[in-house]
């Protein structure tokens, strides 16, 4: 036995120095390409699940389609308040007295990609009629786009359009050249849009989004609906791999026209350095990397090792990364160079309430004495590490019309006593003693769960038993545009710079399942709202849209509880990056230091025998 | 012999029935309508009633000759599984998975089974020693603690910190720089319970009278070990070898999660947490498949590992 054992440990000997041999090869050494190469390296959170223009949705997809497409509009990267500006068209568009005819000319001379759907492979030129096919995509119902809704009832014809795909088997069938009053091509540099009804808000929500960015009919017809992954854009990039579900990497568009930074910006912007590549020409990066990492640990190591430039802080490693005291980095990270930034989110979390619950919708001073009973500071501190504003109404700080004085009427006030009061209010209204509560939550997540539970342990304080159904996703989606929800969780983010995003939430007209998910309904706020829809930015919109804010607020439909800050970390070779909230091609603008990214591995050395 | 595996084989009409009734039931009727959320959040009727359309929804779901059901049963026994919710053919998907989940998961089931197999030999022979203690009481720390955890101490410790193996999957690089990290996670996770699970097969033989005879004709340690006693406790290892085969293709969830190996394992976490029942049904229905097959070829791995099993 023992000469079994002796051989035993030859061979065991043997594996470990194949190990130890082997092991020094195998790690990372660089990623990002050759040294000398600018590649920009990103995180994304979840999987990417669509690159068609017209069905783009999700964050991650105008993230990445956000470079490879463009837009008639965008937002100016630097300026503040967002400024619109014009992309693929030339100049702003041209309206009509009573607002209902839009004329917007377009740039000559820009190409698309080049991609073997065209002839000889060559991308051609962009035209108007693009502009038009991929706005009638949109409206076909067999393409079944996300998207329709922002164009129902707006556009003259385009409704009946829609109505006229309906006969058809299949999206290709449909004939395009069907004239639609509303949306046509003048010539190739000119398109004509007439509105139903002034919309004063149409070109950030269409113009400036991704959804509207011209589709070539040839590449749609050639891939079918493997259009998915082979996007044919205009933009500063192209698609060159897509590993799904775990890898994208985008390359320089050779057909693409050029642009230069630019040299006028935002208070500071000049000190913060954002104008350094003022008047150069972008983009600078040869390629975009983004990696799909879903956990969190494997992140945060990659961004510590120094292989993804920037990235939003997973909560575990808040404490690790931002003083509390002072929101400022930690030594730790400032002796690596990485830097911090954080800026408002145009956003609003809330649980809300179904207006149409018989135990709700019928008991103001409930719901009341329940916003009352919540503690939305110790909620911030507790989930958000300190990232985010208690909501004291629902427009998002940093839209011009978040009214900096809402604070002072109190509706998100924290005070057991008041909602000791209003609960026997309550009791009298409902008739006894109000029954357990139920309120839904979109996740089966731990964050999910301990958010429940703290909601539970709110209400609890003023004796209101509250049952938690923790729901996936579909699920909860599906009940609440039913009204099968009493109490849920929810909450929204701006789309573009106009607080009439938050309104619509309110009106009657925008039930479930549109965007009013409390099913409230208020006839004079109804009228506000009819009123405020038309009307174009002035100081007489700014009133209104805060008079309604505060009428709905005297409703309490929803315990508004915060609208959330963003914290982004980067490295200090991670130039331009400026955050921004409503625009997503701006990888053009951002460049990398190369001989600091280099000398990062150096650094960790230095830092490590520091340490010991 | 051949009578009886195609008697097997014929078994499996009905099993894999039951399987696509099963899943049907599952999917279909229990999982609900999943149209809303093809649709997306502000969709209106009419794009819902469009995409039930186009998913075939809408249609009877048993009593049709273009029911639901049968369009289940179509799917599955053509293998065109359609697309998933993503619009991506599931095929595609799938096939792409197998190769990063056989090249995690196959190395890993072969570094755990010679190390498990060689040690539970020397443990089973060691019994009552110190060494035997020391082992078994590892083998139970091992098993106690979470798998989660050795996954997040590895790659903190061994690919951030000491800087030895990649952080994560890097498709720029060969993928087997990228999986030997997990894999070994893997081995050490699963050594535990993998190695008292022979450790009691080796010690049951071990004691047998014919183990006695040999060393008391004065046969070597080796040969009574490796001859004698492994050829004996073949049956349960054979067992339970052949019957990991199909959870090799399924991929190792968490691992593939962490490290970002784009197998069928992280495919099919993404389907749970997308509740993307189309990719959910074609993986339930190809292990269905695949455990069926590797339950009959371990039966037929009996006759040949003892010659006393006979198919009658």
């Amino acid at each position: 036995m023992n000469g079994f054992i002796k051989t035993y440990r030859i061979v065991l000997l043997f594996v470990l120095c194949l190990l130890t041999l082997c092991i020094p090869g195998c790690s990372e050494k660089d990623n990002g390409g050759k040294s000398d190469e600018m590649v920009l390296r990103h995180r994304m959170g979840t999987k990417l699940q669509t690159l068609d223009a017209g069905n783009m949705r999700g964050v991650y997809s105008m993230m990445v389609g956000g470079q490879i497409y463009e837009t008639l509009y965008t937002f100016h990267f630097l300026k503040r308040p967002y400024e619109l500006i014009p992309q693929l068209a030339d100049g702003m568009p041209e309206i009509s007295d009573d607002h209902l005819t839009y004329i917007i000319r377009i740039k000559k001379g820009v190409l698309f990609q080049d991609d073997p759907c065209f002839p000889n492979g060559k991308g051609r030129e962009l035209k108007a009629q693009d502009f038009v096919y991929s706005l009638k995509r949109i409206a076909n119902i067999k393409y079944a786009s996300q998207n329709w809704y922002s164009f129902k009832d707006k556009i003259v014809g385009l409704d009946a359009f829609r109505e006229y795909t309906k006969q058809f088997k299949s999206e290709s069938e449909v004939d395009y050249g069907r004239e639609v009053q509303g949306v046509k091509a003048l010539d190739d540099y000119m398109i004509q849009i007439i509105l139903n009804k002034p919309w004063p808000q149409m070109i950030e929500t269409i113009f400036a989004d991704n959804m509207s960015s011209p589709m070539a009919k040839e590449a749609v017809g050639c891939y079918g609906k493997d259009i998915i992954r082979h996007p044919v854009g205009t933009g500063a990039y192209r698609l060159k791999t897509w590993q799904r579900g775990s890898y994208i990497e985008l390359v320089k568009n050779e057909n693409w026209r050029g642009e230069l930074y630019p040299t006028e910006g935002g208070p500071g912007d000049e000190e913060a350095g954002y104008l350094d590549d003022a008047g150069k020409s972008v983009p600078f990066a040869d390629r975009l990397i983004w990696r799909v990492i879903e956990e969190d640990q494997p992140a945060w190591l990659l961004f510590m090792r120094g292989e993804i430039d920037g990235m939003g802080i997973p909560k575990d490693n808040f404490n690790e990364a931002v003083k509390l005291e002072n929101r400022e980095v930690t030594d730790e990270m400032k002796d690596r160079g990485i830097s911090l930034k954080h800026f408002d989110d145009p956003s609003v979390f809330w649980i809300g309430f179904n207006m149409q619950d018989p135990i709700l919708g019928k008991n103001k001073p409930l719901r009341k004495a329940l916003s009352r009973a919540f503690d939305r500071e110790h909620f911030i501190d507790l989930f958000l590490n300190g990232r985010g504003h208690v909501a004291h109404g629902f427009v998002a700080p940093g839209l011009d019309s978040y009214d900096p004085e809402i604070k002072k009427y109190g509706y998100s006030k924290y005070d057991l006593q008041q909602a000791g009061q209003l609960l026997e209010e309550a009791k009298k209204i409902h008739g006894g003693p109000i029954p357990k509560l139920t309120l839904a939550m979109p996740g089966t997540d731990t964050f999910s769960k301990q958010y429940g539970q703290f909601i539970q342990r709110q209400f609890q304080k003023i004796e209101i038993e509250l049952e938690v159904n923790y729901m996936d996703w579909p699920t909860y989606m599906a009940e609440l545009n039913k009204g099968q929800l009493q109490l849920f969780s929810s909450g929204v983010s701006a789309s573009y710079p106009d607080a009439i995003d938050f309104l619509t939430l309110f009106g009657t007209k925008y039930f479930a399942p549109g965007g009013n998910k409390f099913f409230y309904s208020n006839p004079d706020f109804d009228a506000l709202l009819e009123k405020a829809e038309v009307m174009f930015p002035a100081s007489e919109r700014l009133e209104l849209y805060r008079t309604m804010e505060r009428m709905v607020m005297e409703d309490y439909p929803a315990v508004f509880t915060s609208h959330r800050i963003s914290y982004i970390l980067h490295h200090s070779w991670y130039k331009n990056y400026k955050p921004h909230v409503f625009s997503y091609g701006l990888s053009k603008y951002r460049n990398i230091d190369l001989a600091d990214r280099n000398g990062y591995k150096r650094k960790l050395k230095a830092l490590k025998k520091k340490d010991q | 012999m051949t009578a009886y595996i195609i008697r097997r084989l014929l078994y499996l009409v009905p099993i894999v029935m039951g399987v696509l009734l099963v899943t049907f039931c599952l999917f279909t009727l229990v999982g609900g309508d999943i149209s809303q959320q093809i649709a997306g959040k502000n969709a209106d009727a009419e794009t819902i009633a469009e995409i039930r359309h186009e998913y075939g929804f809408d249609k009877p779901l048993f009593l049709a000759w273009d029911s639901q059901f049968l369009d289940h049963f179509k799917k599955a026994f053509t293998f065109n599984f359609g697309r998933a919710l993503d619009r991506e053919k599931i095929g595609e998907k799938i096939l792409r998975g197998v190769g990063p989940s056989l090249a995690l998961t196959v190395p890993m089931f072969l570094g755990t089974l010679v190390i498990s197999i060689s040690f539970s030999l020397i443990v089973a022979f060691l019994r009552g020693t110190v060494w035997d203690h020391i082992i078994v009481f590892l083998c139970v720390a091992g098993m106690s603690i979470p798998y989660l955890s050795f996954i997040i101490f590895g790659q903190y410790y061994f690919a951030y910190k000491l800087d030895w193996f990649p952080i994560f999957y890097d498709p720029s690089r060969p993928i087997y720089l990228s999986i030997i990290l997990p894999a070994l996670i893997g081995i050490v996770a699963g050594l535990g319970s993998s190695l008292r699970f022979y450790r009691t097969i080796m010690l049951d033989e071990i004691r047998s009278d014919y183990v006695r005879t040999a060393f008391a004709k004065g046969l070597t340690s080796r040969k009574v070990l490796f001859k004698h006693v492994l050829k004996n406790a073949m049956i349960p290892i054979v067992t339970n070898t052949v019957l990991s085969i199909p959870y090799l293709i399924l991929g190792s969830l968490l691992l593939e999660r962490f490290f970002g190996i784009p197998g069928l394992g992280y495919l099919m976490i993404e389907a749970i947490n997308a509740r993307d029942f189309f990719v959910l049904n074609a993986m339930t229905f190809i292990m269905a498949l695949l455990i069926a097959f590797f339950t009959l070829v371990t039966d037929v791995c009996y006759a040949w590992v003892d010659p006393r099993v006979k198919f009658d």
